[in-house]
């Protein structure tokens, strides 16, 4: 008798289990709730005390604007540069090749594994090709501009992996504070002596990027 | 047989058969669907299938909002409930189709893009079936339904889902998820053919702009974020800087051209319009989450992912104030209108305008603390 009302018990509480996801509760709003936004807001750690903003314009135009890990934040950029009116031409898949005659090389820095994707390349061979370009824009005596622009929705293994080889290649960084919280990118500036600008927004870009074209 | 056993037989049957009885009322009542009021702009509900009469008398068949403007335009779709169970999505669509004010050009709107899919849900996830706001005409109940096309439509799953056209394996559940079945086909299976009548709405009405409102759990990678094909990521770039530049966390990605089924791949290449997606941040749907409760569905308050967060597991920052559902579909509608307006930009001769609808500030930073996770949403519904 005892297994006959364990096993009724039993099918009867699975039975309502199921039924039970119907129920419906009431919300109540936890104590201390704020409207404000959970964002981590535009503070961010500057890294070093060493860091240098950009002192005087070093740039010239045409300009080529590519992206070191395929996230779409060079096409933000690359707006950004179209509102501006500036002279540039964008290539997500640029070479040395590509150079052409550019006097500037922008290289805007997020991993993105959709952007990857879409690329038709994976990390190990974005990170070889913006290595070649890099070199070559060298060699031909080019400018070079990198940007993070991604706040820290680009940090992660993904991002972090471009972070370091590009970055220590620039002539002048742009970074925006909430990506760079653990001071990784105002670290490699300040040990490379590369002037950089911890900007608030990427929109903020639009104020300092034409103060380094002469 | 004794009399003793006659009456525990007869109990045990009874018992059944009332469970029964209250089980099957509850699971045919989820075929009772709320939906949309008729806002100031409506002026035609149509069905799905008058685009692809394959659709009629199927589950799968869906109401589609009119939203016409005074003056010609261009035209622009708006899908929600995609996914049944990501309500930022669907509750978006209806606060656009209660609140919309359209002043050129037409918007279509189908607040369940997966009809089916809202009539179940997943009791395994503990998941609700509804709940409940109070609006401008009271309280009315709105549904939570699942990720896929109910199985009472379509089933048995396959062990490996080959997606059609480009024979892309993936598991065999993803068969009943719409967002894997674009652009669908005349003659496949339920899930298939939603996906083939929204194509056809895209190509006969020439769609320019298409939005797909969705949500994602907290340990997904791409959330706050919009994913664009790479003939919309013009108007995806300078709509995300116009976002950031309010203050809303928004990441931009590219639609990866190998990866098929989705919205902002296959409605980019298969028809003419201009296909976003969007993803908001909602706790129920993720692994690291606690009970599922309606504070979690709509304040998006849970411990477990405040812990989460300090552990760094998460890719949204999250902390007690939670996302709410306000925040979510503030994020959404201010999508839509800053990428609409961007496509305006980028086609001043078929422009598509309205007004009237609540963003981000009015549905979340404006609000009252203590009506946010329902109450403040509510009071914008009709």
């Amino acid at each position: 008798m005892f297994k006959k009302i364990s096993a009724l018990v039993l099918a009867g509480a699975m039975a309502l289990s199921l039924a039970a996801c119907g129920a419906e509760d009431k919300v109540t709003p936890p104590g201390g709730n704020n409207a404000g936004t959970s964002a981590s807001g535009t503070s961010s750690a500057s890294g070093s005390g060493e860091l240098t903003g950009l002192t005087e314009a070093f740039a010239e135009a045409p300009v080529l604007l590519t992206t070191g890990g395929q996230s779409a934040d060079y096409q933000m950029v690359g707006t950004l540069m179209k509102n501006l009116g500036m002279d540039y031409t964008m290539d997500n898949k640029a070479t040395s090749a590509e150079l052409g005659d550019a006097k500037t090389l922008i290289v805007v820095v997020g991993g993105s594994s959709k952007g990857l994707g879409a690329a038709g390349i994976d990390a190990d061979g974005e990170l070889a090709r913006v290595d070649e370009l890099i070199k070559g824009a060298e060699d031909a005596g080019l400018s070079i501009i990198v940007m993070h622009t991604g706040g820290s929705a680009r940090r992660g293994d993904l991002s972090d992996k471009f972070i370091t080889p590009i970055f220590e290649k620039a002539d002048y960084a742009v970074v925006v504070k909430s990506g760079d919280e653990d001071g990784l990118m105002a670290g490699v500036c300040a040990s490379n002596s590369i002037p950089v600008d911890m900007i608030d927004a990427i929109s903020d870009v639009a104020t300092v990027l034409p103060k380094a074209f002469k | 047989m004794t009399k003793k056993n006659y009456i525990t037989a007869a109990l045990s049957l009874a018992l059944s058969v009332a469970i029964m009885i209250y089980t099957g009322m509850n699971f045919m009542a989820a075929r009772d669907i709320p939906w949309p009021e008729q806002g100031p702009s409506v002026t035609d509900i149509k069905l799905l299938s008058d685009w692809f009469p394959g659709l009629k008398d199927t589950n799968g068949d869906t109401w589609v909002y009119v939203l016409q403007g005074q003056k010609p335009g261009g035209k622009m779709l708006v899908l929600g409930g995609t996914h049944a169970n990501e309500v930022s999505g669907y509750m978006a669509a209806f606060t656009f189709i209660e609140t919309a004010v359209v002043e050129e050009g037409t918007v279509y709107v189908i607040p369940y893009t997966n009809h089916s899919a809202m009539t179940h849900n997943d009791p395994g996830e503990g998941n609700l079936q509804y709940f409940t706001l109070q609006t401008k005409s009271g309280e009315r109940t709105f549904r939570y339904g699942s990720r896929a096309t109910n199985p009472v439509d379509q089933w048995p799953d396959p062990d490996v889902y080959v997606h059609y056209p480009s024979n892309q394996q993936l598991s065999g559940s993803e068969t009943r998820n719409i967002n894997r079945g674009y652009p669908g086909r005349e003659d496949g299976n339920l899930t298939e053919k939603m996906a083939y009548g929204v194509a056809s709405l895209i190509r006969a009405e020439n769609i320019g702009l298409t939005f797909d409102l969705h949500e994602a759990s907290p340990e997904y990678p791409v959330i706050n974020a919009t994913v664009a094909h790479q003939n919309a990521i013009d108007i995806a770039s300078e709509g995300c800087m116009n976002l950031l530049m309010q203050g809303i966390d928004m990441a931009l990605e590219q639609s990866p051209v190998n990866f098929h089924g989705l919205t902002h791949r296959e409605l980019g290449d298969y028809t003419e319009t201009m296909a976003l997606l969007m993803e908001t941040a909602n706790a129920s749907q993720g692994r690291l989450r606690g009970a599922t409760t309606l504070n979690q569905v709509l304040g998006g308050w849970d411990d477990c992912y405040v812990l989460s967060q300090k552990l760094g597991m998460l890719y949204v920052p999250w902390d007690e104030n939670g996302h709410p559902i306000e925040e979510r579909c503030g994020r959404h509608l201010q999508g839509v209108y800053e990428y609409s307006q961007a496509y305006n930009n980028a086609h001043p001769d078929t422009p598509i305008t309205y007004s009237g609808v609540p963003g981000y500030a009015e549905l979340f930073l404006n609000a009252d603390p203590a009506k946010l996770g329902g109450a403040h949403l509510g009071s914008f519904l009709m």
